[in-house]
């Protein structure tokens, strides 16, 4: 018992500890973090908290600016901004992230395969992966995304991913390929160690901090594309994704004439802050693994 | 110069681990258009090494050694010829028989820097493969196998080594572990690779001493590979020295009947170049008038002999003739003035 | 397909009189396909109609050809992309030298910091904001449109400085977002640059600091950036679908939103042909130039 107790703590420390340690002596990686964490609660927790209904339409209420009843004013329909943001980041996080899981695992998944295998296999995957990275990915999106419009934020997240693995592939497959030049790969392979060994317990750990990093590009970029694609009015509505209020936003935008109205650019705010400290905190992350890039 | 026995229909191969007229080519892209070339770095090289003998491979940078060390060990396939462990050829051999010579060839890089994975402790690098191949029944064994491998290895105590991350070792503790790594699975043939050439000089002596041992105490057979004359004999001081140039071994024999009498132009060239700290004696050396200091590409291939470009002996048949390695006295040599 | 405007527009002809047969026969001679073949057929008689230069009629803008279309939007896109890829190219390089050569020093702090942020804005939420603030709020900027249909194309300085002024803020939020991205990376390599021995060496020899700065350093950190420009300007054309979305701006970008959403297979086909021939052209120079610029790869081993 004592064992298991000696091993998480170790393992809390190596894994959670030491690395915010390295996070929080940068002010990037502070913010980075702090946004990041903010965000998350948004999406977690705030839906709990809301007071307003924001599908319910008032239009007696329009456009009011910023005040204690509508902290941040209310759009064109009279709902309640604030609200509709906090519900929106549920959408807008929940899909982003499974999105990016599915570009990460499938590019890492093809990279590593490709890079590992050479071969027949290796250059059956480089054409697919070449010819998929020659299609314009976000107009393909549209074109997919209207053709299949679905609610189901899975199949949103597979279609996100449609392209956007084969970059990602690309980076782990020659990262891959100078792994396996490395003399502890040849002798691993020399001792007799399988494949499989020697993918997972000698090619992995090495490309770990990489897919990380990348993974978190992936999210940056899976926001991106959905938030673009809902602000084109291509997906199913939900009134309340930030995407969709930015599409409001467009279309509307004939009726906006005073700066009091600047709240309706919440979302577009949200998304910036979201982008930002994703970004910083990858930036800190890389501090994390690479002990050469610490400045302290 | 092969000469296998046949014993009640088994072949008794008098090597342990023989090379016949193996080559190796590769492809090369060149120029901005990528034409491609090929080379031969390895070119129908024929020896063999018996069992429990320390042979060191020398030559120069880009003669090939490393390659056909790797040959020697199956991680590179041959464009033609055979390698062959105890007479049989290793690329005709069963799953289960290939698995077993795995095992029993290992290599010893030469960067002990990148021969050991960074994210993972030295335990990693020991237990699997002893659990692998079964030596050891359970982690526990294995893990107390890994520890008297440390042991073995100079790491003393090995308790304080064995969770401990390589980032943590100096140049010439991890060039022990990488040791230690590859006698883990108790082979009987071991490569090692300029395994030396990167520690500092003051270590090289210990390291090839600690080889010694191991190849005593275990029974391994060692082909040390390496540019460097001094190390060779003294490492194959009881043993043989092969020299390699441009792809062809031109002379193997007894290490100190080389160095006392070297019989190719290249060697006695080699053993020229070899600075002596005293002036007397360096002065006194005859050097070798070779004809151009510069070594031929491998893109353009050479007729006959391929050091007659600098050879200072060269005849026309030099030019013309490519020499076997041919027995004079107890040496092979490859040369047609000999 | 629901909603399948070939049947609608047989529909029609139907009810203005006409039999399903040649109500069918009138829509296929107009689009020059037979609809009546299956898909993959139909497909193939597009191929066949494309290599011949002919990319079928739009559904909406009825009877209009696709390449007319096309012919209209894509200079204008063009247009905006080229000066948008390269003030940012420009800009950048210039920005990422400077930033580089006062190195760990304020200004380059606030240089990269500057940079990062930009970069990781969404380029069509800065276009939003710019809409807003700029042409809603205080009207300095128009909302739409690639110019003011009143004024008669020509080179006359009102049509010109018309069209700037409604392609500024488009411009702006391009050259904004990706500025960044040419800082860092040109930082980066003037860095790495100043850190080779051939440039001590250049230092050494008493050459002065401007002439190493412009024909050493400058040169050789570029030539990997040159290439990524070229596969730049392949993706702008992706990025450019939204920002034209939001200034409805009428380039390529538009017309494939728009045909999307219209369900105009021709016009979408045709816009989504375009950008991929445009990806594909701009990798190719890419690889091009890398060969040609980089002479390592040139000298024969």
């Amino acid at each position: 018992m004592v064992q298991v107790k000696e091993i998480l703590t170790k393992a809390l420390k190596k894994l959670v500890y030491d690395p915010l340690k390295i996070i929080l002596k940068s002010r990037r990686g502070t913010f980075g973090l702090i946004i990041v964490l903010f965000f998350t609660l948004m999406a977690t927790v705030g839906p709990l908290i809301v007071r307003y209904d924001p599908s319910t339409v008032n239009l007696s209420e329009a456009l009011q600016p910023p005040s204690l009843k509508h902290p941040l004013g209310t759009d064109w329909f009279g709902r309640d901004i604030l609200a509709m943001l906090i519900i929106g980041s549920q959408d807008v996080l929940f899909v982003s992230f499974v999105t990016a899981l599915i570009t990460t695992s499938v590019a890492t998944f093809i990279g590593i395969l490709s890079g590992y295998m050479g071969g027949k296999v290796d250059s059956a995957l480089v054409a697919v992966t070449d010819i998929v990275l020659t299609i314009p990915g976000f107009p393909l999106l549209i074109v997919i995304a209207s053709v299949l419009r679905t609610s189901n934020p899975i199949l949103l997240a597979a279609i996100l991913s449609i392209t956007a693995w084969a970059p990602l592939s690309r980076a782990i497959r020659s990262q891959t390929l100078s792994l396996r030049e490395r003399e502890f790969v040849e002798m691993a392979k020399c001792l007799g160690m399988p494949s499989i060994h020697i993918i997972f317990s000698e090619i992995l750990p090495n490309i770990m901090p990489y897919i990380i990093i990348n993974g978190i590009f992936a999210f940056t970029g899976a926001i991106y594309a959905q938030v673009g694609l809902f602000m084109l009015g291509l997906a199913p509505y939900k009134s309340q994704n930030w995407g969709v209020m930015l599409n409001l936003a467009v279309n509307y935008a004939g009726a906006v004439f005073s700066i009091r109205q600047a709240s309706l650019l919440a979302p577009a705010i949200c998304i910036i802050l979201l982008q930002v400290g994703l970004v910083f905190l990858s930036g800190s992350l890389e501090e994390v693994f690479n002990p050469r890039l610490r400045s302290g | 110069m092969w000469k296998d026995r046949v014993i009640g229909g088994e072949i008794i191969s008098e090597y342990l681990m023989e090379a016949r007229k193996l080559t190796k080519e590769f492809e090369v892209s060149v120029g901005m258009f990528k034409s491609r070339a090929k080379i031969r770095a390895v070119d129908e090289v024929s020896f063999g090494i018996k069992e429990g003998e320390q042979i060191a491979l020398v030559g120069e940078s880009g003669c090939g050694k490393s390659t056909l060390g790797r040959l020697l060990l199956g991680l590179i396939k041959p464009s033609s010829g055979q390698i062959l462990y105890k007479g049989r050829n290793i690329w005709r051999l069963s799953r289960k028989e290939f698995e077993e010579f795995r095992r029993n060839a290992q290599i010893i890089p030469q960067n002990p820097y990148d021969a050991l994975n960074p994210t993972k402790k030295l335990s990693a690098a020991l237990i699997p493969q002893i659990l692998r191949h079964k030596i050891a029944k359970g982690r526990s064994e294995a893990r107390k196998m890994a520890l008297d491998l440390l042991e073995m290895v100079g790491l003393s105590p090995p308790e304080d080594f064995i969770d401990r991350y390589p980032s943590r070792l100096s140049g010439g503790q991890m060039q022990r572990v990488v040791i230690a790594r590859a006698i883990s699975v108790k082979p009987q043939f071991i490569v090692a690779d300029e395994a030396v050439s990167m520690l500092d000089a003051s270590l090289r002596v210990e390291i090839l001493d600690m080889m010694h041992k191991i190849g005593e105490e275990l029974k391994t057979t060692f082909l040390l590979i390496t540019h460097d004359l001094g190390v060779a004999r003294y490492f194959a001081k009881n043993g043989k020295i092969a020299i390699m140039y441009l792809g062809d071994i031109v002379e193997i024999g007894e290490t100190e009947e080389i160095i006392r009498n070297p019989l190719h132009p290249y060697t006695k060239a080699l053993l020229a170049a070899i600075p002596v700290p005293d002036p007397k004696i360096a002065r006194e050396r005859k050097s070798i008038p070779l004809k151009s200091i510069d070594v031929p590409s491998l893109l353009k291939p050479i007729s006959g002999c391929k050091f007659h470009t600098r050879c200072p002996y060269a005849i026309e048949d030099c030019e013309k003739i490519k020499p076997e390695l041919r027995l004079v006295g107890n040496r092979w040599v490859a040369c047609h003035l000999t | 397909m629901p909603g399948n405007p070939i049947d609608v527009m047989i529909n029609q002809y139907m009810q203005q009189g006409m039999s399903m047969e040649q109500a069918r026969i009138m829509v296929s001679s107009l689009y020059q396909i037979d609809f009546s073949k299956p898909v993959w057929e139909q497909y193939i008689e597009y191929l066949q109609l494309i290599i011949r230069g002919n990319l079928g009629v739009s559904y909406i803008y009825t009877g209009v050809p696709v390449a007319r279309i096309i012919s209209y939007a894509l200079p204008w896109t063009v247009f905006l992309l080229s000066i948008s890829i390269t003030l940012s190219f420009v800009l950048g390089i210039i920005l990422g030298m400077f930033a580089a050569y006062r190195r760990n020093t304020k200004a380059d702090h606030t240089i990269t910091l500057f940079s990062t942020i930009t970069n990781a804005i969404p380029n069509y939420v800065l276009a939003l904001i710019f809409l807003f603030f700029f042409a809603c709020v205080w009207k300095i900027f128009p909302m739409r449109g690639t110019r003011d249909p009143r004024i008669p194309p020509g080179f006359t300085l009102e049509f010109i400085s018309n069209v700037f002024h409604h392609a500024t803020l488009p411009i702006l939020s391009f050259l904004i977002t990706t500025v960044g991205s040419w800082i860092l990376q040109m930082r980066g390599a003037t860095i790495s640059v100043l850190g080779e021995d051939y440039i001590k060496v250049a230092e050494a020899r008493g050459l002065k600091g401007k002439r190493i700065m412009f024909s050493y350093v400058g040169r050789n950190a570029i030539i990997p950036l040159f290439t990524r420009l070229a596969i730049a300007i392949g993706y702008m054309f992706s990025g450019s679908v939204l920002i034209e979305n939001i200034f409805t701006y009428t380039g390529i970008g538009y017309y494939l939103t728009y045909s999307v959403t219209a369900r105009d297979y021709p016009l979408m086909q045709g816009c989504f042909l375009i950008t991929t021939l445009a990806i594909i052209l701009s990798n190719f120079i890419a690889d091009l130039l890398y060969g040609f610029l980089d002479p390592r790869v040139r000298i024969e081993r």
